[in-house]
């Protein structure tokens, strides 16, 4: 179990040792997270490992992972903590019958016993012995309310509840945010955090991933693979592949026990690499109907 | 590329001598990257400046990473920091003029912004820049050359500071009729479409002894929808653009996703351009940027640029397109009608703007009205403070779902 990071390089290994291919950017914004207590603030095109960082994370510190998946209409009742109102009322009504002292039964009611701890509440009662890891995942999907709730979380990591009390984390969770910049956070939330673009691999991060997540594949399918992604993103797509496509699509080819590419099997598994029909559209008939862009992909 | 630190520095590597040197150079280098378009904060500099007590500055890449982290905020500045990091850091060597004084490196760049501005209106005004990224790129190119004079000398004559006062002041009252709307509408909720709220049903029930007599039902948050705005900047509508533009552009505070285009002969998508200003210098902003401001139009080949372009992703139920023109097309009837049915089919609903139905005696005579008038939902006139309260009121009950 690692408690804490002294070092980028110790970062970079503790990252490879849990299958995740880190460059040394990523790893430095890690480690000045960790030293600074300061949120991640990560965005990138969908597909390339974001969420993954967080995971790796919880791996690396043993910690619990809390996942905050953010929607419209997210709001604090659904984000902090929620009393368990039909289960008060119950209470209530037994009591009555058990003749209980008010203050006794205005004690239990609003005690823990009562309360739904949504992720945030959790990941700061949860910090007792190690700090958490946070994960805020998709952040442009919430409301610019929400991220103004969020920021006072974000900044002391406190939250009041006027029937209890206030709730201190007694060690600062990791926090991840990410955003697929379906619109623009505000300057506020991206000013505590730090920030970082994970783009795209090269063909050699993309080569080590797919070696490391599926050991058993053979190095030069995973190369012609990894080559064949690396010339796909650069045609003009919708939705270009990511790295979690490659890697279902090496996956998939694994299982249908192939150990090359060929025109052939490409056609079959399309699916799991483009996710439109405008795009497999077009791929089959600007790039499979061209007989020298064809080609080009089995160099 | 170890040692990777500027030459300035390697001579006096010990003591405090070297850190506030340095220290001061990073400070130096958060108002590089601010004149420069980027949103530097004072704790993004301080932030950089504890990390870099972190990390082992004499790697380059790892103080290239500290920075980076702390001052970018978002994709277009991650992709322009590589060059003004190098840009900043790789000096000449000059001795220690440069350490003592972090703003000396950016006297220099004001010489070369003054030059600037002259250049950058003839690239603007290649037609071939089309497209979001184009536009962004041209943004922060902008932004990068565009102190406070660059913007003085832009020509800006064509709003008057009252025609701008006036828009504001139509503003405010539209702003207050949104609210209103937000709130007059606390009339009992639909039961059956919403969820319990099980605080207040507790709280009423106490007056029964705690049983549950009455239930009472949250109401559905109020949103409010896209609005996407298609303002005519040509010659024919220079007299009212001035007026209802800056109007326009207030708008955009309505929702949280509000979009802005012109046109004349063809689309400028102009968010990113006025996103973060005030009207004043957004107006501002526009006018540098639109290659064809007070040209001639078409509009249906505008709006199947639009089409084609962003209104894909823009236009939904959920949109609210406002188009100001006066109608005078010099393109074709057929492709304005084809548009316009294909954005009424997408979009909740369409507002068109005309400055000339403010008369009386106006009838949709010329050939681009007549053939968008089925497609509009609702045709008001632009060309006084009452009409442009009449559009606050219109908008305030469509805008609201």
């Amino acid at each position: 179990m690692v408690t804490g990071f002294d070092s980028v390089d110790q970062v970079m290994e503790k990252m490879a040792e849990a299958n995740y291919i880190a460059d040394r950017s990523l790893a430095t914004v890690l480690f000045l997270s960790h030293r600074l207590q300061k949120p991640i603030f990560l965005e990138g095109e969908p597909g390339v490992g974001k969420t993954e960082v967080a995971l790796v994370m919880a791996k690396i510190f043993e910690a619990e992972l809390i996942r905050l998946q953010c929607y419209e209409g997210l709001d604090a009742t659904t984000a902090l903590y929620e009393w368990n109102y039909p289960k008060q009322l119950l209470y209530i009504r037994l009591q009555e019958t058990e003749k209980g002292s008010k203050e006794e039964i205005e004690r239990v009611l609003f005690s823990e016993q009562f309360l739904i701890r949504r992720p945030l509440l959790e990941a700061i009662v949860r910090s007792d012995l190690t700090a958490p890891v946070l994960l805020i995942d998709e952040i442009d999907r919430s409301d610019e309310e929400f991220e103004a709730f969020l920021l006072e979380v974000l900044s002391d990591f406190q939250i009041t509840i006027p029937e209890v009390g206030t709730i201190r984390a007694k060690h600062t969770p990791h926090v991840i945010v990410t955003s697929n910049r379906t619109r623009d956070v505000h300057d506020a939330l991206k000013r505590r955090c730090l920030y970082h673009w994970i783009d795209y691999p090269s063909f050699e991060k993309e080569y080590k991933i797919i070696m490391a997540k599926l050991p058993g594949i053979d190095g030069s399918f995973a190369e012609q693979v990894a080559r064949f992604m690396q010339r796909l993103r650069q045609e003009d797509l919708l939705k270009r592949p990511g790295v979690s496509e490659t890697l279902d699509w090496a996956r998939a080819l694994v299982e249908m026990h192939r150990d090359y590419l060929d025109e052939a099997v490409v056609m079959e598994t399309l699916g799991c690499i483009l996710k439109y029909q405008e795009d497999i559209q077009k791929f089959k008939e600007e790039i499979w109907g061209n007989d020298e862009k064809r080609a080009a992909y089995f160099l | 590329m170890k040692r990777g630190l500027p030459t300035s520095y390697n001579q006096d590597t010990k003591g405090s001598a070297f850190v506030s040197g340095l220290a001061a150079r990073v400070i130096g280098f958060g108002y590089f990257l601010k004149q420069r378009g980027f949103r530097v904060y004072q704790s993004s500099i301080q932030d950089a400046l504890r990390s870099l007590e972190r990390v082992d500055i004499y790697r380059k890449d790892e103080f290239f990473d500290a920075l980076r982290a702390n001052l970018v905020s978002s994709d277009l500045e991650w992709t322009q920091f590589s060059g003004l990091f190098d840009q900043y850091w790789t000096v000449p060597a000059e001795g220690d003029k440069g350490a003592a004084e972090p703003g000396g490196k950016d006297q220099e760049e004001g010489k070369e912004k003054k030059v600037s501005p002259k250049n950058l209106i003839e690239i603007e005004q290649e037609p071939g820049e089309k497209g979001d990224k184009g536009v962004e790129q041209g943004w922060m190119r902008k932004i990068g050359y565009s102190p406070v004079s660059g913007v003085e000398k832009a020509d800006v004559g064509k709003f008057e500071k009252e025609d701008i006062a006036v828009a504001q002041l139509a503003l405010k009252r539209i702003m207050g009729s949104f609210k209103t709307a937000k709130t007059r509408r606390l009339h009992k909720v639909h039961q059956k479409r919403s969820l319990m709220d099980f605080p207040k049903v507790a709280r009423k029930s106490l007056k029964y002894g705690g049983i549950p007599m009455e239930l009472f039902y949250k109401e559905k948050k109020k949103r409010l929808k896209r609005l996407v705005i298609l303002a005519d900047v040509s010659g024919s509508m220079e007299r009212y653009a001035r007026f209802v533009i800056p109007f326009l552009l207030g708008l955009r505070g309505i929702g949280p996703k509000a979009e802005v285009f012109v046109f004349s002969t063809s689309l400028a998508h102009v968010t990113p351009l006025v996103r973060h200003l005030d009207v004043e210098k957004a107006l501002k902003e526009m006018v540098r940027k639109v290659p064809e401001w007070s040209g001639g139009t078409r509009i249906g080949y505008s709006l199947h640029q639009f089409n084609q372009g962003h209104g894909a992703t823009l236009i939904d139920r959920r949109a609210v397109v406002i188009i100001l023109s006066d109608g005078w097309d010099l393109g074709a009837k057929e492709l304005l009608r084809r548009e316009m049915a294909q954005l009424n089919s997408k979009a909740h609903c369409t507002i068109w703007l005309n400055p000339l139905a403010g008369d009386p005696a106006f009838e949709p005579i010329c050939r681009g009205m007549q053939a968008a008038l089925p497609y509009i939902d609702y045709l008001l006139p632009a060309n006084s403070l009452e009409s442009l309260k009449r559009v606050g009121y219109v908008l305030s009950r469509v805008m609201i779902h």
